[in-house]
């Protein structure tokens, strides 16, 4: 089953090539129609995931055995929201992307296999089988940024493309390290992630694993200081691009901060608890500052990517429930938040051809329903209770006081800047009174745009009021990781850190808070 | 002393191959047929050479198996039968083949001359047959020469460009030097071991206590230098980009393979086999040509204007990742490696053959610009082939690097590997500038069109790029078993 999640959209990109090049009205709604099969099916083991530890719906094909490389696939709590997440975003980015007309048919194959990687990434258990798609994934979205994006691109693009081909170089090498101290220690060489959670490594080859492998999800989450890629890429991609890479691309950092580096180097993770917290607080209070200056409307959501992310990253090494849950159930509230706001952005910019937030002003008057969603979306994005935002930071910063309390009392004041950078740019867009003759006339939005945001905003609705329909799901596998890393280490997860102290002593929450 | 028992089984490859080439120009100057009739000869040929060569694939896979290899050593001792000489043959069957389809709309473009290329085509194949399947050092030298001064001549083919003339100069002074050092290296050898069998030397070495190797050293270096110029490894590649400049567009992607399968093959069998046991001397030296191959190919590529020069440099790279497989002691990733690159190059030039036109012309990035546009299919296949060359996964290419770093890393070159995966990334830069020439950049490169043999060509070399990147075990299981003696 598993294996047709990644086959489906792969499936989709032979279709859309037999269709020829000049039936161009085909090619994109038929893309659109194709990439709603993985969503199905991705629904379809959403509901029938149990709430359990460990891995469901595994598949063991062997690759190549001398290698002992295997297509070794399945799912658990971690990995099952971002599944669900790729493949929601994909039919919407798809669907937004009515403006692309030129090399429609090639836009759509590329969105596609993205799909296909970004999928096979996330269900990967095998090392090398999970480098595969996750450097394949560079190829589509290379291309996706540097035909269709706006003036810069192709500066844009290269330097994607060489900042995280450069960090999954060195994690190439990581990964071939772990396979070969198998072959010494067990005789054979293995890529199979359970395989290579048990090796003795010693601390010191474990902290330079560690460096490699957090050096190439820290620049795709990306992580201060190696973020600068991204405004660039954000700004200069098109829409789709640009909702695909903030909601699902950055994510494989995140993704694999949790499932690899905390699970494969346990104890170098403990250790690098305060740098990886440091860098994260830093990332989040520079991202958000940074925004507040920002005169472009798509550049301030890139940076408030790199804010929100550090959220994620800090939950992922506060190693407590609360934060390790928190960073699962933010992966999916940023994507659907920021993913909206980047086709928010985008619809302004089809209609007036610019980002700057000087050139708009009264835009409710104008486009109501538009700034109605803007104004949700951003409630969401700063975390106003309700809505999913609230959850998955309120989650991060409640489990990361339990163990890096200075820090997630500084990381709380993110919450307040994103508030001032969001609110301030609303202001400017969409108070006060329209005095561009440009902004009188805009149309609001059609039918077919309110479709694209509308599943957004009922997810974001859904999962603040009640986030127990992940959460219940998610926590068994994060609870997995925990005790995987108590197990292998000296470390223990401080009281009131793990989900059993809490539901007894409830009142310690609120200090948390 | 007893006549030598002749095997011919071991021969016949190359006797077919030159059979093939006198027989070109004979029925040339006998009927003055079309040139489809003499291409059909070499087919023949090549076929023919390839079906022997199954038959001592199988032959060798026997002896092993019954426990008498001995018997896959034939003439004395000159030449083996050994799993590495069959599969490096049919690796150059296959870039002849290709090297031939790519090449044919010039070849055909020659008029008359055109039989005098095909004959020297199918002679420096023979030439680099007997060099892969030789065991004597001295034979081994013969081949490489027979194979050497038929690419000199074919990259001068084209008379009329000065460019040629200038390439096939170069390519014939600097080669020739390479070929003495190697000679010369190979006498020095024997003066240290009183052999001029590779075998024989891995014989005497774990016989005897060598007190003072210098002369063996000396010699080695100067074998390692001389085959190093062969295969364009640094610093011994500055022929490499005006050769790959100059000669016929046609013909180069052949050259550049055939030379680099050669030569590693050579390279792997006198220091794997041979002198494996003076891998402390000679590992330090393979080490630094790769580092300094991989660093200055992947970093001089990022800064040229010519797509054939930057693929000239693109093959030192590449030449210093092969390094990197022969550091790691195992012909498996090797040979992988060899093949892969080998079909990507002869691909690759057949694009440039392509775009250059029957002109010949010259091949700036200025000519792809929007080809994307006008060929898709022609810029897609040459995309598929940049993206093998740059090792991304999903391609043959990737497989290939992942198996010679994961040897050199059990080997304990870690810094090695380091090194290796950081001049890959340098080495994407500058495959994608070509990849931006052709799809993001807006110009005015012309729709051309794809002759028929060149899209076999392209096929073959796409459809394997991609086959060996996902179901690589068809091809690596064989090289696995490609094992010298």
């Amino acid at each position: 089953m598993l294996t047709w999640l990644i086959l489906l959209p792969v499936v989709g990109t032979a279709v859309i090539a037999l269709i020829p090049r000049r039936r161009t009205e085909l090619h994109l709604p038929l893309g659109t129609a194709l990439s709603i099969l993985p969503l199905a099916l991705a629904i379809y083991v959403f509901y029938v995931f149990k709430p359990v530890p460990g891995y469901q719906f595994t598949e063991f094909q062997p690759w190549y055995e001398p290698w002992s490389i295997a297509w070794n696939l399945g799912i658990d709590g971690i990995s099952m929201p971002m599944v669900l997440l790729t493949t929601i975003l994909v039919p919407i980015a798809l669907g937004a992307s009515t403006r692309i007309t030129d090399r429609t048919k090639e836009f759509v194959l590329y969105t596609l296999l993205l799909e296909a990687g970004m999928i096979g990434v996330f269900l990967s258990l095998d090392l090398f089988l999970f480098f595969v798609f996750f450097e394949a994934i560079l190829i589509p979205m290379y291309f996706i940024i540097g035909i269709w994006g706006s003036e810069r691109r192709v500066y844009a693009a290269m330097k994607f493309f060489i900042y995280t081909a450069f960090g999954s170089a060195l994690m190439l090498a990581g990964i071939i390290a772990l396979a070969i101290t198998h072959s010494q220690q067990f005789g054979t060489t293995s890529f199979a992630l359970f395989d290579l959670m048990n090796l003795e490594l010693g601390l010191g080859a474990e902290r330079w694993l560690f460096a490699a492998f957090a050096l190439a999800f820290a620049i795709k989450v990306p992580l201060f200081p190696l973020h600068t890629w991204l405004p660039d890429a954000h700004t200069e991609a098109p829409t789709a691009g640009s909702v695909l890479l903030a909601g699902v691309l950055l994510k494989l950092g995140t993704y694999g901060l949790l499932r690899f580096n905390l699970s494969l180097f346990p104890e170098a993770s403990v250790d690098a608890i305060w740098i990886m917290g440091i860098l994260a607080v830093v990332g989040i209070v520079y991202g958000a500052a940074v925004a507040i200056v920002q005169p472009d409307l798509k550049k301030l959501v890139a940076y408030s990517s790199v804010s929100h992310l550090g959220f994620i990253v800090l939950g992922t090494f506060a190693l407590t429930s609360g934060g390790l849950q928190g960073a699962v159930i933010q992966n999916v509230n940023h994507g659907l938040t920021t993913g909206a706001l980047f086709l928010l952005v985008g619809m302004i910019y089809d209609r007036r051809h610019t980002k700057q937030i000087a050139e708009f002003g009264g835009l409710q008057k104008v486009m109501p329903i538009y700034a109605g969603f803007f104004l949700f979306m951003i409630f969401a994005s700063i975390g106003l209770p309700g809505l999913n935002g609230f959850v998955g930071e309120f989650l991060v910063l409640v489990g990361s006081y339990t163990t890096l309390p200075v820090l997630a009392i500084v990381a709380a004041s993110g919450v307040i800047l994103a508030a001032i950078y969001l609110l301030w740019a609303y202001e400017r867009v969409f108070t006060g009174i329209p005095d561009k003759d440009e902004n009188k006339v805009l149309s609001d939005l059609s039918v077919r745009e309110v479709s694209l945001l509308a599943p957004l905003a009922t997810l974001v609705l859904l999962l603040g009021l009640y986030p127990n329909i992940l959460l219940d799901k998610i926590a068994p596998s994060t609870e997995a990781v925990l005790d995987h890393i108590e197990a292998s280490t000296d470390y223990v997860v401080p009281e009131p850190g793990r989900l059993g102290d809490v539901l007894v002593a409830k009142p310690l929450m609120a200090e948390g808070d | 002393m007893a006549t030598p028992e002749i095997s011919w089984i071991a021969i016949l490859p190359e006797l077919v191959l030159a059979l093939g080439a006198a027989g070109v120009l004979l029925v040339e100057v006998q009927w003055k047929p079309k040139a489809t009739v003499l291409g059909g000869i070499a087919g023949v040929a090549l076929v023919l050479a390839a079906a022997f060569s199954i038959a001592q694939w199988v032959q060798a896979g026997d002896a092993v198996e019954v426990g008498t290899p001995g018997n896959l050593v034939v003439f004395s001792g000159l030449v083996v039968m050994d799993g590495l000489a069959v599969f490096g043959r049919f690796g150059l069957l296959a870039v002849t083949g290709f090297g031939l389809l790519a090449g044919w709309r010039y070849i055909e473009g020659l008029g008359r001359r055109g039989a005098e290329t095909i004959a020297l085509v199918l002679l420096a194949t023979a030439g680099f047959s007997i060099m892969v399947a030789a065991n004597n050092l001295v034979m081994m030298f013969l081949g490489l020469e027979v194979g050497s001064i038929a690419l000199y001549v074919l990259a001068g083919m084209s008379r009329e460009r000065a460019r040629s003339d200038e390439a096939a100069i170069k390519y014939f002074l600097l080669g020739s030097f390479a070929s003495a050092l190697f000679i010369y290296g190979v006498a020095l050898l024997y003066a240290g071991t009183g052999e001029f069998e590779i075998l024989g030397m891995r014989r005497f070495l774990s016989q005897f206590v060598v007190f003072s190797p210098a002369v063996i050293l000396i010699g080695l270096g100067m074998v390692i230098v001389g085959l190093g110029f062969k295969v364009s490894a640094a610093p011994f590649h500055s022929w490499a980009p005006d050769v790959y400049q100059g000669a016929p567009a046609g013909l180069v992607g052949y050259m550049a393979a055939m030379a680099k399968i050669a030569g590693f093959v050579a390279i792997a069998r006198i220091l794997l086999t041979g002198l494996s046991s003076l891998d402390a001397n000679w590992l330090p030296i393979v080490a630094g040509i790769a580092v300094l191959s991989m660093t200055a190919g992947s970093v001089l590529a990022l800064v040229q204007e010519d797509v054939r020069r930057m693929l000239a440099y693109s093959g030192v790279a590449h030449a210093g990742f092969i390094m990197t497989g022969v550091v790691g002691g195992s012909t498996e990733g090797v040979l992988f490696y060899l093949v892969v690159y080998a079909l990507q190059l002869v691909g690759s030039f057949a694009v440039v053959a392509v775009v250059s036109g029957a002109a010949n012309s010259e091949s700036d990035l200025g000519a792809y610009r929007g080809l994307g546009r006008r060929s898709p299919r022609l810029a897609g296949s040459f995309t598929v082939l940049l993206l093998g060359m740059a090792g991304l996964p999903v391609t043959s290419g990737f497989i290939a690097k992942f198996g010679v770093f994961a040897q050199a890393w059990s080997s304990g070159f870690e810094w090695l590997v380091v090194v290796a995966v950081v001049a890959s990334v340098i080495a994407f830069a500058f495959y994608l500038r070509i990849i931006v020439a052709m799809y993001m950049d807006e110009g005015d490169a012309e729709g051309v069109e794809v002759p028929g043999t060149i899209g076999w060509v392209l096929a073959a070399a796409v459809g394997t790029t991609i086959l060996w990147g996902i179901l690589p075990g068809s091809l690596l299981r064989l090289a696995a078993n490609a094992l010298p003696l």
